[in-house]
Parts: structure tokens; sequence; C-alpha cells
């Protein structure tokens, strides 16, 4: 692990330069934290505090902003949908693309050559170049306005990155062990389903963490598909209720708060995997 | 196991051949084969359906002036292509796309790759660190990008307070506001919160930079620049062209900052491709316009990705 450029340099090792170190170090941290804090802390605060200084703490803890924003503002609604999005599509694209992953990279099904570069194209073009005709492709199978319109389309854009790093996966498993399962009478639903795809699980770990994250993000899917206000998740939900608020900077506060801390939790107890999935995702 | 050798696992010419020799055809293949395919059949389907058929569609609404509503899309050729050529906010989107793509990318890298030489020798407190420079990835963009619109606000943003309290009063804008900084505004959101990622990617790059090597340079007097220069640069060179596709694509497909901050605004300052497509079809209902507008950047991101791997694996032909 020890490595680096500077370390083994003898005036550079000096007291003086770690201290150079860490202050940078800081400083960046401090950096991407301060936003965060500062918003964190104006939810608690009256619109009058708020633009007096920004710097102060607040004098009287209000947490009816935050309890409004949960129940005026819609939040827990916000939450939930969120919540079934991600419920619902993570498992899908786990399931569909370990499928065709499988079908690609451990059977090599013959046409598996041609097949592969269609799902390649899908990561490569941008979801700007399909959403209008998607539009109407979701419109008439009736799924506008209700959670399978962002649930579906959800599904199918997050199969091209997940069929490629399961195949990825796949192809790099020892195929011998799916063909001595099979000599010892193992159905092929048996050998994919308890003999492969157990040992992928690296494999799903990093794709489910993944597509979790784009789920809870996606933006575009929820704002042409999802235009409700019933089925809106946080991330276009946040942005109506902002709309909606605008005047109110404390409520608009305890918006940011609500839709950044639970998440930011589950990163900070999680966020080796976090990490890794979604480097994993980038390197694609 | 000669018999069932028709795992292919590596060479593909090979496996037919032996499963030949060993006497013919092994039953079991057309089964695992129809599996496979029937394992295909649903994801294969949802693909083709919203992604696939979609694609070819934006390609033939390109070439029609529809509307949305109208029964009949009336086909007009190359129109809408011939149009962008005299709109000038297709060259003013088209032009702030490749500040946008150029100079994120080189800045986002830049500071990542610092911040990861910082980090190198793994000092204390390192995971802290990175746990904290990559927090924005997990958030949704709306939130970033509001988290910004407030640091940014004229009258009670952070950023002019702190300007105005240390005297740089001066310094205070309107940021978001002004057209001739708008744009350079959200992008610094924008590698504010791509940074974590990239800066991950070049850490574990690092780790597996030659010490070796370092050090032989360091013992024929190399110095701090050149050993990084010429060391430690050409050892980085895959991580620095994966990120490098990775940056161009994501900016290429830069949306969900603009749209929350300024929605292309003010005065179309800050319009992509990707904003100006969107706001053309469903803002306006020019569905052809705006699918021409989505061919153009479906096409610049395929030729940019090309282009990049292309010159990866050249380079990885280089080293061999």
């Amino acid at each position: 692990m020890s490595g680096g450029l500077f370390t083994r340099q003898p005036y550079l090792s000096t007291a003086a330069a770690r201290t150079l170190q860490y202050i940078v170090l800081i400083l960046c941290a401090i950096l991407f934290v301060l936003p965060f804090i500062w918003i964190w802390s104006s939810a608690l605060k009256t619109s009058n505090e708020i633009m007096r200084d920004p710097f102060a703490l607040p004098t009287a803890f209000r947490w009816e902003n935050l309890v409004q924003a949960w129940t005026v503002g819609r939040f827990g609604s916000y939450i939930g949908n969120s919540m079934l999005y991600c419920a619902t599509i993570v498992p899908a694209v786990l399931v569909l693309s370990s499928c065709a992953g499988y079908a690609l990279g451990s059977l090599k099904i013959p046409g598996e050559k041609f097949i592969f570069p269609i799902f390649l194209l899908g990561i490569m073009v941008p979801i700007q170049a399909i959403m209008i005709p998607q539009y109407y492709q979701v419109r008439d199978l009736g799924l506008l306005g209700n959670h399978g319109g962002v649930i579906v389309p959800g599904i199918a854009v997050g199969l091209a990155f997940g069929i490629f790093l399961m195949r990825a996966f796949f192809r790099g498993l020892p195929q011998e062990i799916a063909q001595a399962a099979r000599l010892d009478g193992a159905s092929e639903w048996q050998v994919f389903w308890l003999v492969m795809l157990p040992m992928a699980r690296s494999g799903l770990l990093t794709l489910g963490v993944f597509q979790f994250m784009i789920s809870w993000n996606m933006f575009l899917i929820p704002l042409l598909y999802g235009q409700i206000e019933a089925i809106r998740p946080i991330s276009t939900g946040i942005m109506f209720f902002f709309g909606r608020y605008s005047v109110d900077r404390g409520m608009i506060a305890a918006g940011v708060t609500l839709s950044s801390v639970p998440i930011i939790v589950v990163y900070v107890f999680f966020q080796r995997y976090f990490i890794n999935g979604l480097t994993a995702g980038a390197l694609k | 196991m000669t018999t069932v050798d028709h795992t292919r696992a590596t060479a593909g010419a090979i496996a037919p051949a032996k499963a030949r020799a060993a006497g013919g055809r092994d039953p079991s293949v057309g089964q695992s084969y129809r599996f496979g395919y029937a394992l295909l059949a649903v994801p294969f389907l949802l693909y083709a359906y919203f992604i696939l058929y979609p694609l070819l569609q934006t390609i033939y609404f390109a070439l029609t002036s529809w509307d949305g509503a109208k029964p009949v899309k009336e086909f007009v050729g190359a129109d809408n292509f011939i149009r962008m050529l005299t709109d000038p906010l297709f060259w003013g989107a088209f032009g702030h796309t490749l500040v946008w793509v150029v100079l994120g990318t080189i800045v986002t890298m830049v500071l990542a790759l610092g911040l990861a030489l910082l980090v190198w020798n793994s000092p204390r407190g390192f995971l802290f660190f990175r746990t904290i420079y990559f927090m924005p990835q997990i958030l949704p963009a709306v939130v970033v990008g509001f988290v910004w619109v407030w640091m940014y606000n004229p009258l009670f943003g952070i950023i002019n307070r702190s300007l105005k309290s240390v005297g740089l009063g001066a310094l205070a804008l309107n940021w978001i506001g002004d057209p001739d900084i708008a744009l350079y505004a959200v992008l610094a959101a924008s590698i504010w919160a791509h940074i974590g990622l990239i800066f991950v990617i070049f850490v574990a790059a690092l780790q597996n930079v030659d010490n070796e090597l370092l050090d032989a340079a360091r013992i024929d007097g190399a110095n701090v620049w050149q050993r990084f220069i010429y060391v430690v640069i050409p050892q980085l060179s895959n991580a620095i062209t994966l990120v490098t596709v990775l940056l161009l694509v994501n900016g290429l497909q830069g949306f969900d900052h603009v749209w929350v901050m300024t929605r292309g605004g003010p005065n179309e300052s800050t319009q992509l491709l990707a904003t100006y497509a969107y706001q053309k079809a469903f803002m306006e209902n020019q569905i052809g316009y705006g699918s021409a507008l989505s061919v153009i950047l479906a096409l610049i991101a395929l030729a940019v990705s090309v282009l990049t791997v292309n010159a990866r694996e050249r380079a990885a032909a280089g080293q061999a």
C-alpha cells in the first residue's frame, strides 16, 4: 500500500509536508461537506434567520419544517414511491440481466457475437436519443401516469449495462463446473439457478448497488413518464416541491435534508459497496 | 470430458473441431442452447421494445415534421438537419456542449488526479476522506443542483457571503443569473458532483504503479515532476483513457444539473444539446426537430466512444 511521489523524498516527508498534505485534504473535505451542513442547519431555521446570517447556528431548533415537508410537502409519498421503484426495478434488472448474461456469457448461444453488440449499443447511446419515441411506446402500453410507466422503462434502461456486466462475470466462471453438474443429471435450469448463479454473487452485488443508485436517482424517466403527483419519486418530486415552496426557504432546506440525510446514512454504513459498485458501473 | 467440450470456454475454433473428433453431436448442446434462448427472450423483448425500436424511431421522426399530435407524420427528408445549420440556438447549444465537455473533462481529471496523488501514501484517515469526497455521487442531481442554487444565491448564498466577509465583495457575482458566467457556474457544480468518482478510480489505478520503477527513477536523479511525467503518467494511461471516455460521454449527456439549476437560461446561455432537444420535443412539441437534435447527440456520443476506445487499443498495442 505504501507508495507515493513525495513521501520518500526526505525534504517532503518532513512534518511540514505532512501538515500541508492534511491541510489540503481537510480543506477539500470541507468543500464537500460544508454545503450540506449549511442547508441541514437551515432546515431548522426560519426564512428570516436564513437571510440574516447563513453561518449562524439555528437559535431555536424548528423541527416543524421537517414535519411539514414530510406531510404537507408530500415527502412521505415521494420517498415511498422511490422505495417502490427501487424494490421493483433492482430485482428485475438483476434477474433479467443474469438470465441474458448467462445465455450470452456462459452458454454462448449461437448468434451471441451478433446479439451482444446490440446490447452494447444501449450503453453507448444517451437516453436523450431514445426518449422521444420511448414516450410514445410507454403511452401505447397504457403505462403513462401509473407506477408501471416508471418501473418498466426503468428496467429496460438498466438492462444494457446489467447484461454487459453479468455476461462478463459468467464468462469468467469455470464452465467445467456446469458440465459436471449436467453429467450429474442436473437440468439446465438447475445448472443456471443452483450452480452458476451463486458463483456470480459478487457481480450481482455490484450490479445491485449500482442499479439501486441509478433507480433512486433516476430523473429523466420519472420526469417524462411519471408526471402525476401521486407517483413521483423523490428525484422529481423534490423539484416540484421546490417550485411550490420557492419562497419558504426553511421548507426548501427541509426538503434537501429529507432527500439527502437518509441516503447518506445508508451510504456511510455500506460505503465500500457503494464505492465498488459505482466504480465498476462507471468503468463499463 | 472430450464429448462435453462444447463449452467453448476460450477458443471458439478449437471446440467444435474437438466435438466433431469426439464423434459428433452432444444432445445436451441443443438443449442448453434452447434454454439459453428462452432465458434471453424476455430481456431481449423488453430491450427491443423500449430501447432498440425507439432508437430507430428517433431516426425516422427526425425525418418528419411531426408535432406529436397530428395523425400523419409528414416526411420532410433532411429538412430538420438543414434547419439546424441556420439555427443560432443549435450552434449556441453545440458550443456550450463543447465547452461543457472539454473543460469539464480536463478540470475534473486534473483535480481528481491531484487529490488521488495526495492520498497515494495512504495517510491516516484515508477512508474518511474517501467517504466524504465520494458523497455527492450518491445524491440525486436535483439535490446537488439545489444545494448549488443556494450556494450561488446573490443574497444569502454562502459563496457571496464568504467573499464579502473577506473583502472580495467585487467578486460576489450573480453566478447563475449572469449569462456570461452561468455556464461555468453550473459546470463547476457538475464537476464538484463528479470528482469523487474519478478520484476513486485514480486511487485504485495508483495502487498498481510500480514502486520499484519510481525508486529507480529517483536514484537516477529524476525530480518529483519528472517522476510524475515520465514514470507515473505512462503507467496510468489505461485509467486516463477510461476516465476520459467516462467524462466525455457523461458530459455529452449533461442534462440533470442544467435542468435543475437554470433550465438552459438565462438567455439560453446554459443550453446544452441534451436540454435543447428536450425543450424542443417536450416543451415546444417539435418532435421532428427534437428528434433530429437527439440523432446528432447520439452520433457525437457514439463517435467519441469509438474514437477513444480505438485510441486506447492502439495505445495498448503499442505497449505490448
